[in-house]
């Protein structure tokens, strides 16, 4: 396997010289990160000339720190058995990338998503604005600096606690008869 | 048509009596906690001994079931579902999730308390109830009917505005129609 996977990232290399790869996985898997410019042109690339057909699953990654988005595409193909982790990096402070349903058109959905999810805008994008959140007016939620605890806390109606914060295992007890086990002791207050 | 205090107070015993005995639940779950109806109404703990069963639609069920966390967008329909439901109506409400939010208690997109938005007869607790919790919710919400308790369509007509206000505060593009009951 080792290999064909050699064989197969020499072949991507030729065509796309300014790829970082990263071959350290000892199974059928390895990454490459390609800047959004060339991101098309790749998935294209392993989609139609090198037997790539299957898109496993798209996810976006919030490096907060580096002020980044990445995303991420998972190929897979059935030829081969092999599976690549395509990754490209967008700006986060301006998170535009051309759509791209047109290689899959699945990604449609996870572009949505996307939009709905971590205000990425892809342009050429057809579709209502709003996707899964209804009546949506916060942040998009699944941005890191989105505090969702206190986002929920001053939206939503609380249930003030007990304010004894007793353990109500013992009172139970008391009550039924019943015994508590010896390994449920530790964990009762 | 009947006046006399004495003979309404015969006819409600009649009424809750019959109520009391068949309860049909609507056919809609939310959350988790519609797997656990399943078991509850087939042959192991065989909930229409009780008078439980399920209903097709709104206008022909007696009880809702809350069966877990609501997202906002959940809670527009069943608020509309609820609404639909003719008198006698009764909500329980179902799993931790409804009580106090359950592990959804940071989800920024699940309600909290239940009791807020939507008048609730029975809570049953558990995170998921059993059939057995479910059972003795059941039971707990036929006593409530008998001694004339379970008020909560009542309590939701008299104060509609505050439930209103709340309803409106969570779900700012309210294109409901109005119910007149
Ligand atoms: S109470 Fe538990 S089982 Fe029920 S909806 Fe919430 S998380 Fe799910």
């Amino acid at each position: 396997m080792k290999e064909l996977k050699e064989q197969l990232i020499n072949r991507i290399k030729a065509h796309f010289p300014d790829i970082t790869v990263e071959n350290n996985f000892n199974y059928n898997r390895f990454d490459v990160s390609i800047n959004k410019e060339s991101i098309h042109s790749i998935l294209f690339y392993l989609k139609d000339v090198m037997g790539f057909k299957h898109l496993s699953d798209t996810n976006c990654v919030d490096w907060l720190e580096e002020g980044e988005f990445e995303i991420v595409f998972i190929v897979w193909s059935p030829a081969e058995k092999i599976k690549i982790f395509v990754r490209t990096r967008i700006d986060r402070n301006n998170p535009v990338l051309e759509t791209l349903d047109m290689i899959w058109p699945q990604l449609h959905t996870y572009e949505r998503e996307f939009r709905e999810m971590f205000g990425i805008q892809f342009t050429g994008l057809e579709a209502p604005d709003e996707f899964i959140l209804e009546d949506w007016q916060g942040p998009p939620p699944y941005r890191r600096d989105f505090d969702t605890a206190a986002f929920a806390a001053e939206t939503f109606f609380e249930r003030p606690g007990r304010e004894d914060a007793e353990d109500v295992r013992e009172a139970i007890t008391k009550l039924t008869g019943e015994e508590i086990p010896e390994f449920a002791k530790k964990y009762s207050r | 048509m009947i006046n006399d205090k004495n003979s309404q107070k015969i006819v409600d015993i009649i009424q809750n009596w019959a109520r009391q005995h068949s309860i049909w639940v609507l056919a809609y779950g939310t959350g988790c906690g519609a797997i656990e109806l399943p078991p509850t109404m087939t042959s192991r703990y065989d909930a229409e001994r009780l008078g439980v069963r399920g209903a097709a639609t709104p206008r022909q069920a007696d009880v809702l079931l809350i069966t877990g966390y609501l997202t906002t967008k959940t809670l527009k329909r069943v608020i509309r579902v609820y609404e639909q439901m003719q008198d006698p109506k009764y909500v329980v409400g179902f799993g931790s999730c409804t009580i106090n939010g359950g592990m959804y208690y940071d989800s920024y997109n699940t309600i909290k308390v239940l009791d807020k938005y939507l008048p609730v007869d029975v809570y049953i607790n558990g995170c998921m109830p059993r059939p057995e919790a479910v059972l003795s919710g059941f039971a707990k919400l036929q006593e409530r009917i008998a001694e004339g308790r379970a008020e909560g369509a009542k309590k939701y007509k008299e104060n509609l505005e505050w439930y209103r206000a709340n309803q409106k505060k969570i779900i700012p593009n309210w294109v409901m129609p109005d119910y007149n009951w």
